[in-house]
């Protein structure tokens, strides 16, 4: 099985992070706490419960050089938790948002981190050692809505983000007296807030994404279910689209240079391969080795369209809508994907997933023959 | 200007549609509906805003999905290209209550739902832009 290990820890997550040992997991069941649990003797036990937000947590990042947490909430509010002995202790961020915060990431390096919002505006923030104050930059007038992920390039600089104009956007965000100019890197030329590319390719909202180890390539998924590849990002950028037969994707992971995996409304990972050519394609699920022959996915469909049709064969089919989870590591939609990823380790071979179901799983892929090749 | 422009354009949108519009009653009179259908949605949907283009291109789509009898030999010769702009133009057929052809895009919507799968169907919901 790809799937290592289950664990219920809610009704319902809306994001999820793993401390830097991979020994803790700070999540958010739905509510405007964030719940920190240990693995203490095979079991998870609730050590922290993090209580400053007043609404919905809708992200949650923790640092694995710093060790400190950031959170973002609906109440357009952020914290940064540092441990102080055996208690987090908060720090505002105020973000001046007028709309609620609804995606956050720590950049490769822990200085800045960037918060995505309802205000169709990026926020981008670092610490000031004067001041001992977390200040926040703001990238406006750029998306025409709300921002639904943010994604740090490996160099520190460039954010990519989507939206839900269904445009995916790479900005500069260098900040001088944080940022060192590096002339081996184009980036460091560019201006903050300075927009380095848009892509075009989703006539509908565009949901996760994420770069690829080296930076070259990123990939980001629409509601329409399609995924997109893009390369030679800059001013010249090549992208594909790819349509798949099922569920829209709502998070990718790059596995490797030539393997992704999607996660969103089909409960079940995807994986997506490039050949040897560079060729993006739908691979198989990761769950369980279902063939996607027409016959089978039939059944699956005829359930909610049986009354429709109004054909009698398809009458005692209320068992199909459970059918399509049952079995499944997960049972509802899955919002976030997280590499599971050591200090020293070359490759992400694990990953955790978590949803509405309120289950975290864990994967590994080292046991699946079929896709060592692309690892 | 641009609303000369766009109008210009309309005419030849429709120019070009009444000229799709005779190939398809050749071929439906040759017994070739698939190939209608093809050429039916061949350039659909229009590249306008122009309510007017839109609804002369569906009639013409829409006369090339009632001529279809035998839907599974329909799919052996539809290639996958056209799937998504054909489930856009069975919704539009669904939209219409009219009964005949809400019955003729319910036996097509079964079968390429089978062939396509659902994300076929969140493609053709979720475009706002290219409307049929």
């Amino acid at each position: 099985m790809a799937a290592v290990s289950v664990h219920q820890f809610a009704q319902c997550i809306t994001c999820h992070a793993w401390s830097p040992d991979h020994s803790m997991i700070a999540f958010c069941p739905n509510n405007n706490e964030v719940h920190i649990y240990k693995l203490l003797e095979g079991k998870w036990e609730k050590i922290h419960v993090l209580q400053k937000h007043d609404q919905i947590v809708s992200g949650v990042d923790w640092g694995t050089e710093s060790n400190r947490i950031v959170t973002v909430s609906h109440d357009r509010n952020s914290y940064v938790w540092s441990q102080e002995a055996t208690e987090w202790v908060p720090t505002l961020v105020i973000l001046r948002l007028n709309r609620a915060a609804l995606c956050v990431q720590w950049s490769p390096t822990e200085n800045k981190f960037a918060v995505g919002s309802g205000a169709k505006t990026v926020c981008v923030c670092y610490y000031e050692q004067e001041n001992n104050w977390w200040v926040s930059k703001v990238i406006r007038k750029r998306h025409d809505s709300s921002v639904t992920s943010v994604a740090w390039h490996p160099d520190n600089i460039l954010l990519a983000t989507t939206s839900t104009d269904g445009k995916c956007r790479v900005f500069s965000t260098f900040i001088k007296g944080v940022d060192v100019k590096n002339s081996a890197r184009a980036s460091s030329e560019s201006k903050f807030g300075e927009q380095i590319m848009q892509l075009d390719l989703s006539y509908s909202w565009a949901f996760g994404m994420k770069w690829s180890p080296s930076g070259n390539m990123l990939a980001y998924v629409g509601h329409n279910s399609m995924i997109y590849f893009v390369d030679d990002v800059g001013p010249s950028p090549s992208a594909q689209s790819v349509a798949f037969r099922d569920l829209p994707l709502r998070d990718v992971l790059f596995i490797s240079e030539r393997m992704v995996i999607g996660v969103g409304f089909d409960c079940n990972p995807m994986v997506f391969t490039a050949d040897r050519r560079g060729l993006w394609s739908f691979l198989r699920f990761l769950d369980e080795r279902i063939t996607s022959s027409s016959a089978k996915s039939g059944s699956q469909i005829s359930g909610k369209f049986g009354k429709f049709y109004g054909q009698s064969k398809y009458g005692s089919n209320d068992t199909v809508e459970t059918s399509r989870t049952h079995g499944r590591a997960h049972e509802n939609c899955i919002t976030n994907i997280v590499p599971l990823k050591k200090p020293g380790d070359t490759a992400v071979t694990q990953f955790s997933t978590s949803g509405l179901d309120g289950k975290v799983v864990i994967w590994e892929l080292q046991s699946q023959d079929d896709l060592s090749e692309y690892l | 200007m641009a609303e000369f422009e766009e109008a210009d354009n309309a005419e030849a949108i429709i120019t070009r549609i009444e000229h799709k519009s005779r190939k398809i009653e050749s071929l439906l009179k040759q017994y070739k509906p698939v190939e209608a259908l093809k050429t039916a949605l061949e350039g659909s949907p229009p590249n306008t805003k122009d309510e007017r283009c839109k609804s002369a291109n569906w009639i013409v789509v829409h006369r090339a999905i009632m001529a279809i009898k035998d839907v599974d030999s329909l799919f052996s010769s539809l290639d996958p290209e056209y799937y998504d702009v054909l489930m856009k133009y069975l919704y539009r057929g669904l939209s219409t209550g009219d009964r005949p052809t809400c019955d003729q895009c319910l036996r097509i919507h079964e079968k390429l739902t089978e062939k396509a799968g659902l994300g076929c169907i969140l493609r053709s919901l979720a475009d706002k832009v290219n409307t049929v």
